[in-house]
């Protein structure tokens, strides 16, 4: 969860000997100060009499920070501290004593530079408790600094345009792979060479180019039982009877797969034991199954139906049409000329005319016709 | 208008519930808009005009409520029980709207087997139209409504067919054929044809116009007494078809006598008393299946001038399946287990002769027949043992294929097969004239209608062609 920075940060913000923790800060928090790593959030402890005690250490880290000789001056004064220790501490002095002076104003701007740039990392971060969902906690897993980060200060081109230019450098990238790394794929192309005689049996296998994939220990065999090498017509017969609806009648083909082990090699392993078997099986004259018809009801045959030969339009055949038709249009001639022609439009037309006028005789309109429902009736468009 | 404008305008003018009536109304306010989303113009020139305000018609928010099996009272008198039916089924075989046909001759005793009338329209003799009539072998489906009297086409098929009756008759044997074919192949009309052939040449018919009428469980059934394996009757059928045969065949059997004794008929019939007698004694379903068996013992007597006999159905598929009727055990019954259902698949089997001659045809139906794998492969073994197929290459029952029936096989082992197919085209020519001389089609009859109407119907199937030239209410 954290991040490296961040730890670096915690473990930083608790360790005494680092300068400038504010005492403001370090009021609100324990004396013990912060765990580095805690999952509970931090609370504001009650507020406590005023105890000064806890703050002498930080004066007296930043009296050291500030003036080295002072400080080491004062350790020797210390009359606890052991002799090793002093001698050190003499050294120490005498070394700082020695330096020139622009080297400790050197120092002395380091030190400045160093307070004015770690300040911002060791300030603690406080949790406002009561704003909705946290909405205000800093996600601790950024490194940078979140404020004002998404405001668009004039200076670049907008998300969309970046996204754009990604896509180009992708393509180009692509377009790279295929002019200068494609070619040299070719010096691995091998030439097809087909199945021998006796390689009757085609393995099938599955690769998800090295990633891990449930399917890619699967491992598939065909064959065709003609292929096998010795075998006769009814041991051909009684393999194709083993094999049951792995066996494809139209194609004439056994297709078998495994996926029972882990690794392919065993998958293939066994799918070729089983072949053996299998042709073993066939071969075995106890019992040849002759009583059992071939079971092909697993299979769907498709017909495919292919436009026939016959109705492709040929030159004899557009001859034979126009003849047809010469003869058709002959026969309407000699049907007109005889008279034996029949229209059926003119024997309507004839029968109406003998027909005798048909006199509607007058009818009384009828009383219980209702004259509303009559006009109601849609009237036929004209 | 803008498409807020538009929104607008539509949610303002559809109230809830909005029926077309209200929108109607509505459009006064807003009457170049009636129709929101249209590219063309209003055509009601007075939807400009104000309408009065006229009622308010309410708009039903609730559905109706429908109570069931309550049927609308339309103010008419609704038809009695059996009304409907009967006009679905009633025959017409005469219009006098329809013109009559100059030059259409009277079909006679031998014309049928002539081939110089092959592709001649031809009438049906007033006598055998009423014997047809009642054996029932017009169908309501055939379109002699609309024809001033009934006449058909003679094709080449039926001019086979009836040469191979008589040979067979020359022959003293029957010819036991299947008719099949495509759906409105004129398959039917085919066996219409060979009954008509049949009264004309004064040969007993026994005819049963839908076969699925014996299979469907919609008639009576008993056991036949003393049968082992146990059949079953079906007395009412059985006397409607006594009935029927003895009205069409009244003179032939008015003059044959019997030479059996039948002592266990309800009525005694003497030895030489006419079979007319005989078969005026089934007065009642009980007895109707020992007369009718009576009957048939008679007349499949060799000799003593029997007449062939045709025994015909239409609708085969239904008679090769298990019926609908169940045994008092409640097993299904096989249709062959039925009596008058055996007798005619054992006289198409052969088991049965019919030794004075004469024809067993049964023809298919495609209308509403039944899958009957056997019936399929068996009339498809048939057509390859036509075809001069060896007997080892006939079509076999796929292995493991269930559905196939041995009973229906072996019946069908030793037929004939017909197959039905569309009508020539000289054919198709003389139909259509005699169609545009009854005035019935409204155009020309040359060689490119005949053609363009012989095309549509898939190469002269004949309803189809009826169906593109007549049933049409183009005009």
């Amino acid at each position: 969860m954290a991040s490296a920075a961040n730890t670096l940060r915690l473990c930083l913000r608790n360790r005494a000997q680092i300068p400038c923790i504010r005492p403001s800060v370090l009021k609100s928090q324990s004396p013990l100060g912060r765990r580095a790593l805690s999952t509970s959030a931090l609370r504001l402890a009650r507020e406590e009499k005023e105890d000064t005690s806890h703050l002498e250490p930080v004066f007296e880290f930043n009296k050291t920070w500030n003036s080295p000789g002072e400080f080491l001056k004062e350790h020797l004064r210390d009359e606890t501290i052991s002799p090793l220790e002093r001698q050190q501490a003499a050294e120490m002095l005498q070394t700082w004593e020695q330096q020139p002076e622009s080297k400790k104003r050197e120092i002395e701007q380091l030190r400045k530079d160093i307070v004015e740039k770690a300040g911002p990392l060791r300030r603690p971060v406080l949790i406002k408790r009561d704003s909705f969902w946290n909405a205000n906690e800093k996600d601790t897993d950024y490194v940078t600094n979140e404020f004002g980060e998404d405001d668009f200060e004039e200076d670049d081109i907008l998300s969309m345009g970046h996204g754009k230019l990604e896509e180009h450098r992708e393509a180009r990238e692509y377009a790279r792979l295929t002019v200068w790394e494609m070619p040299l794929l070719a010096k691995f192309a091998k030439p097809f060479v087909p199945p021998a005689d006796g390689e009757c049996l085609r393995f099938r296998y599955t690769s998800y180019l090295g990633e891990f994939h449930p399917a890619d220990r699967k491992v598939v065999v065909e064959f065709s039982p003609p292929d096998l090498p010795g075998l006769t017509r009814p041991q051909r017969r009684k393999l194709k009877l083993l094999a049951g609806p792995r066996y494809n009648p139209e194609k004439d083909i056994i297709k078998m797969s495994c996926e029972r082990f882990e690794h392919q090699a065993q998958n293939k392993r066994y799918l070729g034991d089983l072949v053996a078997k299998m042709i073993e099986t066939a071969k075995d004259p106890t019992d040849m199954f002759e009583d059992i018809p071939l079971d092909t009801r697993h299979h769907t045959f498709k017909a495919k139906p292919k436009f026939p030969k016959e109705w492709l339009m040929s030159e004899a055949r557009q001859q034979e049409i126009k003849a047809a038709r010469t003869n058709a249009m002959m026969l309407d001639e000699q049907r007109k000329t005889d008279g034996e022609m029949v229209d059926g439009v003119k024997v309507i037309t004839g029968a109406l005319s003998r027909a005798e006028p048909v006199v509607h005789e007058p009818v009384m309109a009828s009383r219980r016709s209702n004259p509303s429902r009559q006009q109601s009736r849609p009237q036929m468009r004209r | 208008m803008s498409a807020p404008n538009c929104l607008r305008g539509c949610l303002v003018q559809r109230p809830a519930g909005g029926a077309a009536a209200t929108l109607l109304r509505h459009s006064t306010v807003m009457p170049a808009t009636a129709a929101h989303f249209s590219t063309s113009t209003p055509l009601h020139g007075n939807m400009m005009k104000p309408q009065k305000p006229g009622p308010k018609s309410k708009v039903l928010l609730v559905a109706k409520q429908w109570k069931k099996g309550k049927v609308a009272d339309r103010g008419g008198k609704s038809p009695l029980p059996g009304e409907r039916k009967a006009f679905r089924k009633r025959i017409l075989l005469s219009n006098n709207n329809a013109l009559p046909v100059e030059g259409l001759t009277y079909i006679g005793p031998g014309d049928l087997l002539d081939h110089k009338n092959v592709g001649k329209v031809m009438s049906i003799p007033d006598a055998a139209v009423d014997q047809l009539r009642t054996a029932e072998v017009f169908k309501p489906t055939q379109t002699w409504s609309i024809f001033r009297k009934p006449s058909m086409l003679v094709r080449s098929e039926t001019v086979d067919l009836l040469n191979r009756m008589h040979t067979a008759l020359g022959k003293e044997k029957a010819l036991r054929l299947v008719i099949a074919g495509d759906r409105i192949t004129g398959k039917s009309m085919l066996l219409l044809q060979a009954i008509t052939h049949a009264y004309l040449n004064d040969y007993i018919v026994i005819h049963i116009p839908e076969a699925q009428e014996l299979s469907i469980g919609a008639t009576e059934y008993a056991p036949v007494p003393h049968s082992d394996p146990v059949q079953f009757m079906q007395p009412n059928y059985v006397l409607k078809l006594i009935q029927a045969i003895r009205k069409a065949n009244e003179k032939l059997l008015a003059k044959m006598t019997t030479i059996y004794s039948h002592p266990d008929l309800p009525q005694n019939i003497p030895v030489s008393s006419p079979l007319l007698a005989l078969a005026n004694s089934a007065k009642e379903p009980e007895s109707a299946w020992i007369v009718f068996r009576a009957l048939f013992q008679e007349l499949t007597v060799k000799g003593h001038g029997r007449p062939p006999i045709l025994f015909s159905l239409d609708g085969l598929a239904h008679i090769m399946k298990m019926s609908e009727y169940r045994t008092a055990a409640f097993e299904p019954i096989h249709s062959h287990d039925l009596a008058l259902v055996r007798l005619f698949t054992d006289c198409l089997s052969g088991a049965v002769s019919l030794p004075n001659g004469g024809a067993v045809l049964a023809a298919m139906t495609r209308g509403n027949a039944p899958r009957v794998p056997s019936l399929d492969l068996a009339l498809s073994r048939r057509a390859a043992e036509q075809a001069g197929r060896h007997k080892n290459q006939l079509p076999q029952r796929p292995a493991f294929a269930k559905d196939y029936d041995d009973r229906v096989e072996a019946v069908l082992q030793t037929v004939e097969l017909l197959q039905l197919q569309g009508v020539s085209k000289p054919e198709a020519r003389s139909l259509m004239e005699y169609w545009a001389a009854s005035g019935v089609l409204r155009s020309l009859i040359d060689e490119a209608t005949v053609s363009e109407k012989w095309t549509l119907a898939g190469n002269g199937i004949v309803g189809e062609m009826e169906r593109a030239a007549l049933l049409t209410s183009r005009f």
